[in-house]
């Protein structure tokens, strides 16, 4: 679906990101969205959506469709467009209706 | 510290604002969704200019031409926020912006605030536009822009607009061309579109060369352009693999596996509409945009508007806006005298009557596709988050529903995340339809804030 430009598929050193999507590892650059990466991982299925259920991916990528909605270290209902990715992070695909996470903690 | 001038968006119009306010000596803060300034024309030059100079390449040169405005905005006096999201404006005689940044939202109460937040694609509802593997052309665009993205695979572009074609020379000078694109708009400027096609090449050859040239790069590297397209549906399942197309009598379906589509762009309003700024409805280019003056005052005291947010015009325009909005608000805070902003604003007054022209026959040849407006199929979703269709919204208007607020109560629509950016004006295009009103009567959602998404402990968070 995409690739990088040559001089964009090579990062290195500390502009090496490493994280995971579900149970895969995904290479990165930094300053790229979650979603790019994804994207660049020929990832496009992103979530699950909330009434039929049906895959759902990017499809504005500047922040106002809110389609590419992915949980991110266990928070869900993030942007991916417009969340950095971050070493070590855990994505998952979002999945359905979104639900209120309640905790009590003072 | 509250600014004396707080403004929404890094774009052109927001730079350039900042830079003559800053000039004038006024306290200000920009800020912006984005890592870093250049609004969605000039996303991410700095990082595509070192980390990957290959794709500054692709992009040309009117990308790169943007690093003297955002030079000159770096050097600027101006506090510049990134990743910050506004939630809610409120105008009047105590401003009040809601921001949120990480775990912190924060109110502020700036002396003026001024609105640049630009413009987004057409919503183009169509069946299958939820599906994986289809986005906008801009969109497509950004991914370029941020990170190096270039398409691979068969990618059909469907769709009008200029955006269509820079975007097609990027992929032809990215050794990554399109197999075809399925163009919605005539293959020529019919006989009563040719005087404004004079008028815009008399005022200024160059944009109209350059429109050309994109064409013929297409043409040349084999990309197969079918133009007067009326209508299409993507085909897919759990992600796109084609299209079906209509263009005069007969349908085609053709395979891909990634699919753009571009249908011009509008004004964010969110912002301006959280304000309760009055709005007005552009019947050409059929998008809403807020009312302003020739200095971009809005209706609602204190908050000005300046670039593509409040009609759209282009980059060019809105760097003139920009600084026309800037120094406006510099003279009304007191900051410059009358004839002072008479002579800053003059070059940039002329530059938009030539722009204007040209616009004018844009807005007049690339006209927003009418399937797209009233999709013709009953099972097309409208909102893409509550998943409703057009057949849901006609019955409901049919059982006497007059407008879109109502709508909501009965379907869901417009009430997902996306808070009816993506289906507004479809929802009020089909209850009008229906009714037989103008768009203008029935009007568009109410918004309310939060307009951006917050969480109750960033809410708590506020001293």
């Amino acid at each position: 679906m995409f690739r990088r430009t040559r001089q964009s598929a090579e990062p290195v050193g500390s502009d090496l990101i490493k994280f995971r999507f579900e149970n895969r590892e995904i290479l990165a650059a930094r300053g790229d969205s979650v979603a790019a990466a994804l994207l660049a991982a020929g990832i496009s299925d992103f979530r699950s959506s909330v009434v039929s259920g049906e895959s759902r991916g990017p499809f504005c990528l500047i922040g106002n469709c809110f389609d590419c909605l992915v949980e991110i270290d266990g928070e869900p209902n993030q942007r991916s467009c417009q969340e950095p990715v971050g070493e070590g992070m855990q994505v998952r695909r979002q999945q359905g209706i979104r639900t209120a996470r309640i905790s009590y903690e003072s | 510290m509250s600014p004396d001038v707080l403004i929404v968006g890094a774009g052109p119009a927001g730079m350039s604002a900042a830079i003559s306010l800053a000039y004038s000596g006024a306290r200000v803060r920009v800020v912006d969704e984005q890592l870093a300034p250049g609004g969605q024309v000039y996303r991410a030059l700095d990082r595509v200019s070192t980390a990957y100079p290959d794709a500054l390449q692709i992009l040309g040169k009117e990308y790169a031409d943007g690093a003297v405005l955002s030079d000159a905005f770096k050097t600027a006096s101006v506090e510049f926020s990134a990743s910050t999201s506004v939630w809610d404006i409120t105008g009047g005689k105590r401003p009040t912006v809601g921001l949120v940044k990480d775990e912190r939202a924060e109110m502020l109460h700036p002396t003026h605030i001024i609105l640049a937040g630009g413009a987004m694609e057409r919503p183009t509802p169509f069946p299958g536009w939820t599906l994986p593997g289809v986005m906008g052309v801009g969109a497509a665009q950004t991914l370029l822009k941020e990170s190096g993205l270039v398409p691979k695979g068969k990618v059909i572009i469907a769709g009008t607009g200029p955006l269509v074609y820079l975007y097609a020379r990027q992929m032809i000078a990215a050794g990554a061309p399109p197999t075809v694109i399925v163009d919605s708009a005539p293959a020529r400027v019919p006989a009563a579109l040719w005087g404004l096609l004079l008028k815009a090449g008399l005022a200024d050859f160059g944009p109209l060369n350059k429109g050309r040239s994109w064409l013929k790069h297409i043409r040349a590297a084999g990309v197969d352009h079918l133009n007067g397209v009326t209508e299409w549906k993507a085909i897919g399942d759990q992600s796109v693999k084609g299209i079906e197309y209509r263009r005069r009598v007969g349908t085609r379906r053709l395979e891909c596996d990634l699919l753009l589509v571009h249908d011009g762009v509008i004004p964010n309003t969110h912002l301006s509409m959280v304000a309760e700024c009055s709005h007005r409805w552009h019947p050409l280019q059929r998008y809403w945009a807020p009312t302003v003056n020739a200095a971009g005052a809005s209706s609602q005291p204190g908050i000005s508007i300046a670039g593509d947010g409040a009609g759209i015009e282009g980059a060019d325009a809105a760097a003139c806006r920009g600084r026309i909005v800037g120094f406006s608000v510099a003279c009304h805070l007191g900051l410059i005298g009358r004839e002072e902003l008479k002579s800053k604003i003059a070059d940039d007054q002329r530059k938009l009557n030539k722009l204007a022209i040209l616009r004018s026959f844009l807005d007049h040849f690339y006209r927003p596709l009418p399937s797209m407006q009233v999709p013709p199929a009953a099972d097309t979703i409208v909102c893409r988050c509550e998943e409703v269709t057009a057949g849901e919204i006609l019955k409901v208007a049919k059982s006497g529903c007059v407008g879109p607020n109502q709508g909501k109560a009965f379907t869901r629509c417009g009430m997902g995340p996306c808070m009816g950016r993506y289906c507004g004006t479809t929802v009020s295009q089909i209850i009008a339809d229906h009714h037989g009103l103008s768009v203008e009567d029935v009007g568009h959602y109410r918004i309310r804030p939060p307009v951006r998404p917050l969480r109750v402990g960033q809410l708590a968070a506020l001293d």
